[in-house]
């Protein structure tokens, strides 16, 4: 193995797993411990975290950047869309450097452009919905039958045209809501809080193989 | 007789049919007034000014829109009563989302309202790191940023001479998808009220955060939730367009779904794909 090997080895294995580890205890000790210098440890990593952050979207820009221009320079699949993209991309930039981003002109083309097409995207979505209710809202069993009661009093409670003509509709919905749709909402979110309390402790004691490809050697 | 299978392209023709039916015909529906919806009101006009109010979180700007008619409909609330009001984007699009609420609201100065940028009201800049950023912010406004949006020092704005961290803030104002971190770090760790104009998704999603913190959350439904907004500011936007749609969608759900299970039971036993 090179020394370079050797590096790269130490930097990924060691390195890696001593920033975790550090950044993970500063986090939870600054979360159950109200000493001044733990908070301001906390607070500098928050800001650091911060920085990476921002950081990797200049990251994300670049990788895109070089992996259309290789692709439309082979013109491989979709080509014409990823120049079309890379395009976009050097005249969004230069338009938010000229006029910055919160100028009328920078706006404008905001809305008109990728807002507008975002939403006739979702206003797309009803076709799914409606489609949705006629093909798979059929009742063949009791499950699907119970699911059907639910779902159709969830849309029809939630109406505005219900809501005006009956106003206890607002608290069987709510009631609904806060109920048996909270007790299943609980049982997942408390499951996927245990479950990354468990995955926190195993990243700390260098159980998990390949997080981050930090603790797998 | 047997029911024949709808196919794809007619449910798109009664899709389109569903769209138009708003635009020629306007049903002109009027909401009822939920008591959430009233709360969030009431809260909003009580307090006291000079109050500094947070407004913002991480959200996607067209599927944010649907809570643009609360926001905007606020604002103009708010603008009334002296309140100041620091936008905080969370997510990137939420800056252009804020200040198309600012614009559409027409509270600025320059469009004859009562609003001054940097003395009622200020724009932050996108503030990475969703939790990690909001919590450096409620602990450490200065240290955190120092800029507005367009690179003004946060020194020469004075609405953030009296924002230093998280007991300066009165209340928090959300409008984006991501209400839910809001909610859990706002409310959850420090206590702030928060008022939340959710989308209808993540009304139903995320509805019961209202029973867990009492007194402290309160969530709007949807465009019905910022119609009834509207409607207590006296304003007609886009909650209220909505309103009409919303019924007409609704009527072809119920009508689909029945169609669908009478299909199932009086028609041909094969479903396209």
């Amino acid at each position: 193995m090179s020394t370079m090997d050797s590096i790269s080895r130490f930097v990924r294995t060691r390195i890696t797993r001593i920033v975790i580890v550090i950044t993970l205890l500063s986090a939870v000790a600054g979360y159950f411990f109200s000493s001044p210098e733990i908070n301001n440890l906390n607070a500098e990593l928050n800001l650091w975290n911060m920085n990476i952050i921002t950081f990797t979207l200049f990251i994300g820009l670049i990788t895109i950047y070089f992996s259309y221009s290789k692709s439309v320079s082979q013109r491989s699949t979709n080509w014409p869309f990823r120049l079309y993209a890379l395009v976009l991309i050097i005249v969004w930039i230069v338009m938010g450097l000229y006029s910055g981003l919160y100028s009328d002109m920078y706006q404008t083309a905001f809305l008109s452009t990728k807002i507008t097409l975002h939403i006739a995207i979702l206003g797309q979505l009803i076709f799914f919905y409606l489609s949705a209710m006629y093909r798979t809202f059929r009742v063949k069993t009791l499950r699907t039958g119970i699911l059907v009661i639910f779902a159709l009093a969830m849309v029809v409670l939630n109406s505005p045209i219900t809501l005006s003509n009956w106003s206890a509709a607002d608290q069987i919905s709510y009631w609904l809501l806060n109920n048996p749709g909270m007790g299943g909402a609980r049982a997942v979110v408390l499951a996927s809080g245990v479950g990354g309390v468990v995955l926190a402790l195993r990243i700390l004691m260098g159980l998990e193989k390949g997080a981050l490809r930090a603790t797998g050697g | 007789m047997k029911i024949p299978e709808l196919q794809a392209r007619h449910v798109w023709a009664i899709v389109l049919i569903g769209y138009l039916i708003p635009a020629f015909i306007p049903l002109g529906m009027s909401p009822v007034i939920s008591s959430a919806t009233q709360t969030v009101y009431d809260t909003i006009q009580a307090l006291p000014p000079n109050s500094i109010v947070m407004c913002g979180g991480g959200g996607v700007f067209a599927f944010d829109l649907e809570s643009s008619a609360g926001l905007i409909a606020a604002l103009k609330q708010m603008s009334k009563l002296n309140v100041k009001v620091v936008f905080y984007p969370m997510w990137i699009e939420t800056m252009q989302f804020s200040k198309y609420c600012v614009d559409s609201a027409r509270v600025d100065e320059k469009y004859g309202g009562p609003w001054k940028y940097g003395r009622d009201y200020v724009i932050l800049p996108y503030i990475p790191g969703n939790e990690v950023g909001l919590v450096s912010f409620l602990n450490d406004v200065k240290k955190t940023v120092s800029t507005d949006y367009a690179g003004t020092p946060i020194s020469q704005l004075p609405i953030m001479d009296s924002l230093n961290n998280y007991k300066d803030i009165s209340l928090w104002i959300c409008a984006q998808w991501d209400g839910v971190t809001i909610l859990r770090y706002v409310t959850g760790e420090y206590g702030i009220k928060v008022m939340w104009f959710a989308q209808s998704s993540a009304y139903s999603a995320f509805g019961p955060y209202m029973q867990v913190y009492p007194g402290k959350i309160y969530i709007t439904n949807g465009a019905l939730g910022g119609a009834q907004y509207e409607k207590l500011n006296g304003i007609k936007g886009l909650g209220h367009a909505a309103l009409d749609s919303n019924v007409v969608f609704t009527l072809m759900f119920i009508g689909f779904l029945v169609l669908g299970n009478l299909t199932m039971l009086y028609g041909n036993k094969k479903v396209e794909k």
